[in-house]
């Protein structure tokens, strides 16, 4: 599904990714571990097609070239980003963009838009299994939401979206361990056997509740180990320092 | 321009019927605006748009006289659709129609005898202008304790038929005691090149509400001038939202006096700019008494050349305790041919006060783009949403609920 090969990415001259490697096949869930800095939020963001980094390499989605797409070109094509530090858009009603994007991303697929009431209605039941406050979808999109809850609103927009390839950049951050839950509920619900999962984070905890099917460990911009499940483990016991 | 001033302005009152005190007293008007000229830049007020350049190059030489004899065919396209309305309808500066038919006869009273003073002649030199050529000059009276059942609209129209003339218009509202009227002010050009200079006087009596929003969307290539006097009395509430938009260039001045105790002035408005347009809003809100109170936000989004200049001014006099004034304006520069100009202004001579001003500009933020766009939106779709979120909070200023949305329709702001 997706196949990163020897990325590079420079930003004014300092390097941030150096030469970054990594396969993705449909139904499986990656973690990406690392260091501060180390690049994981340059890496999301690359892939979601942001501009004003220097990069070199491949990176195949589908088998078609990420970087002659557009961002929104990738959303249409179903890669999905929770943004580690989720926007504020004031004026912006939370609802109305949920919809505004849904129906931009199903039109781009030639798929039927939801009129208000179909929408409505999904949006309630995502709402509901993600108790996320429905109150809140009236507000202007993360304004004045609490951390955690844009974090939430990250995995609503995603259940609501659907993506073939999710990549949560530090979702778990600032959730308390109920929402934690939830959102791993969340995602778990998503596992399908056509799409996946690139999680990055910084512990172990969340991947208690979102078995991975392989963890990296990201260090100076370069995948250093991957294994199984229980490298996050010996991660946890160890700290990055044992890999250097 | 002298000669052509001095042979328009005998041409202008040949056929009215001008009494003979008004006629000398036009004379001494249009002498001072012989002897002032347009305004220009080194006046402090005309700083930022030297309206005798801007005239200069946009029309060349201007013509005075305007023949008002012949009424011209109302389109009745040029109408705001889905509002019950009261009407008025200028074209080419001739009141065409005036249609109060919502309203009880006896609550409204319209002179149109013309009915001259020297009291905002120090204003500025377009003032002058205004007195000497305007033909009639209308004065809306509303009666104590009488609200208008639906908004008056007032259509600024221009045709085809002037070119490189200046039309001058002029109204007087006096609103009784406890009375109430909302004023939409319609500008709409099929005319090119004309410079079109409006005075607007509001009396408030205690307890009186002025809702007055000032639409310029349609693009044209006027020059436009427009100068709104509103004085408050005790507990009188004004309220003065302004799109400006449209005209090639356009200048909205609005000078409030809040003579009385718990009087209140709100003024709100959208630049929304783009190919060279050139648009200014100056206020001065004068805080004469104690326990006033005014309000101002100013919104802008400009590109492509454009350029919004907005001069706000509060003043709060040694008696005006317990005054409280706010101004701001923000503005959001779509790329670097842009500018905006803002200078605030306080001045204030009473100790016990709450006044703050403030002004901010920049571009739109590149990762705000970027997450709308990782949702699926292109990049002008990002774009607009962003813009459409900036304008969004001033425009829900708009306290008439009918006449915002009427508004979030014109500017784009409906979902
Ligand atoms: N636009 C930029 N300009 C300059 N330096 C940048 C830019 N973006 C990222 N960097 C630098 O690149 C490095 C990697 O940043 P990145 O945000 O990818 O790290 P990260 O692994 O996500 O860290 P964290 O765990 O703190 O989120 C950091 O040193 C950062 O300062
Ligand atoms: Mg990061």
């Amino acid at each position: 599904m997706l196949k990163i090969n020897n990325l590079k990415a420079k930003v004014e001259e300092k390097s941030i990714l150096n030469g970054f490697t990594l396969n993705i096949n449909p139904g499986e869930v990656h973690a990406i571990m690392g260091p501060n800095g180390s690049g994981k939020s340059t890496l999301s963001n690359i892939l979601s097609g942001k501009k004003g980094y220097d990069v070199s390499g491949e990176i195949l989605f589908e088998n078609s070239d990420l970087f002659s797409l557009e961002t929104e070109e990738r959303a249409h094509k179903g890669i999905f980003l929770a943004f580690q530090y989720p926007l504020e858009i004031p004026g912006v009603n939370t609802s109305v963009f949920l919809k505004t994007s849904l129906n931009a991303i199903r039109k781009a697929r030639g798929e039927k838009e939801l009129d208000a009431l179909e929408f409505l209605k999904l949006v309630k039941q995502k709402s509901k299994d993600l108790k996320f406050d429905e109150e809140k979808l009236n507000r202007q999109l993360n304004v004045g939401f609490s951390g955690g809850e844009k974090k939430k609103n990250e995995i609503l927009q995603m259940s609501i979206l659907n993506p073939k390839l999710s990549i949560l950049d530090e979702t778990d951050s600032g959730l308390d361990i109920d929402a934690l839950k939830i959102v791993a509920n969340g995602v778990n619900s998503l596992r399908r056997k056509n799409n996946a999962f690139l999680i990055i984070t910084h512990y172990q905890r969340l991947l208690d509740y979102i078995k991975p099917d392989h963890v990296h460990v990201l260090m100076n911009g370069k995948i250093i180990k991957s294994g199984g499940p229980e490298l996050a483990l010996e991660l946890e016991k160890k700290g990055y320092e044992s890999f250097s | 321009m002298e000669e052509q001033l001095k042979n328009d302005f005998e041409k202008s009152f040949k056929n009215s019927n001008f009494s003979s005190k008004s006629i000398s007293l036009k004379k001494e008007f249009l002498n001072k605006f012989i002897k002032d000229g347009l305004p220009n830049k080194s006046l402090e007020n005309w700083k930022f748009s030297d309206i005798n350049q801007i005239i200069k190059k946009e029309i060349g030489d201007l013509s005075f006289y305007n023949d008002i004899s012949t009424p011209n065919k109302i389109d009745s396209a040029i109408y705001l659709n889905g509002l019950e309305q009261n009407s008025i309808v200028f074209i080419n500066g001739r009141a065409e129609k005036i249609d109060f038919q919502f309203e009880e006869k006896n609550k409204i009273e319209i002179l149109d005898d013309f009915e001259l003073n020297n009291n905002y002649s120090e204003i500025n030199s377009l003032i002058d202008l205004n007195s000497a050529f305007v033909e009639k000059s209308f004065k809306i009276l509303i009666k104590e304790n009488y609200s208008l059942k639906k908004p008056l609209v007032i259509y600024h129209y221009t045709n085809k038929k002037i070119k490189s003339k200046n039309i001058n218009l002029r109204l007087n509202f006096i609103l009784e005691k406890n009375s109430s009227l909302k004023l939409i002010d319609v500008l709409n050009d099929i005319s090119e090149k004309n410079f079109i200079n409006t005075f607007y006087s509001f009396k408030l009596n205690q307890d009186a509400i002025l809702k007055n929003y000032k639409i310029d969307n349609k693009n044209n290539n006027n020059i436009k001038y427009s100068f709104t006097n509103i004085e408050h009395e005790k507990n009188s509430l004004s309220e003065t939202f302004i799109v400006s938009s449209g005209s090639n260039f356009n200048k909205n001045e609005i000078n409030c006096n809040l003579n009385g105790k718990y009087a209140s002035a709100f003024i709100n408005g959208i630049f929304s700019l783009n190919k060279k347009k050139h648009h200014e809003i100056r206020t001065s809100v004068n805080h004469l008494t104690e326990l006033t109170k005014s309000y101002q936000l100013i919104k802008s989004v400009l590109e492509n050349e454009a350029r919004a200049v907005y001069q706000g001014k509060i003043y709060v006099n040694s008696e005006a305790q317990k005054t409280d004034g706010y101004q701001l304006s923000k503005a959001v520069l779509l790329d670097e041919t842009t500018e905006f100009n803002a200078k605030p202004e306080l001045e204030i001579y009473a100790d016990d006060v709450k006044c703050s001003h403030g002004s901010a500009s920049g571009s739109l933020n590149e990762n705000s783009i970027f997450y709308l766009m990782s949702r699926g939106l292109n990049y002008k779709e990002a774009k607009e949403l962003l813009i459409k979120g900036f304008l969004l909070d001033v425009v829900e200023k708009i306290t008439d609920s009918e006449i915002k949305n009427l508004i979030k329709n014109i500017v784009g702001l409906k979902e």
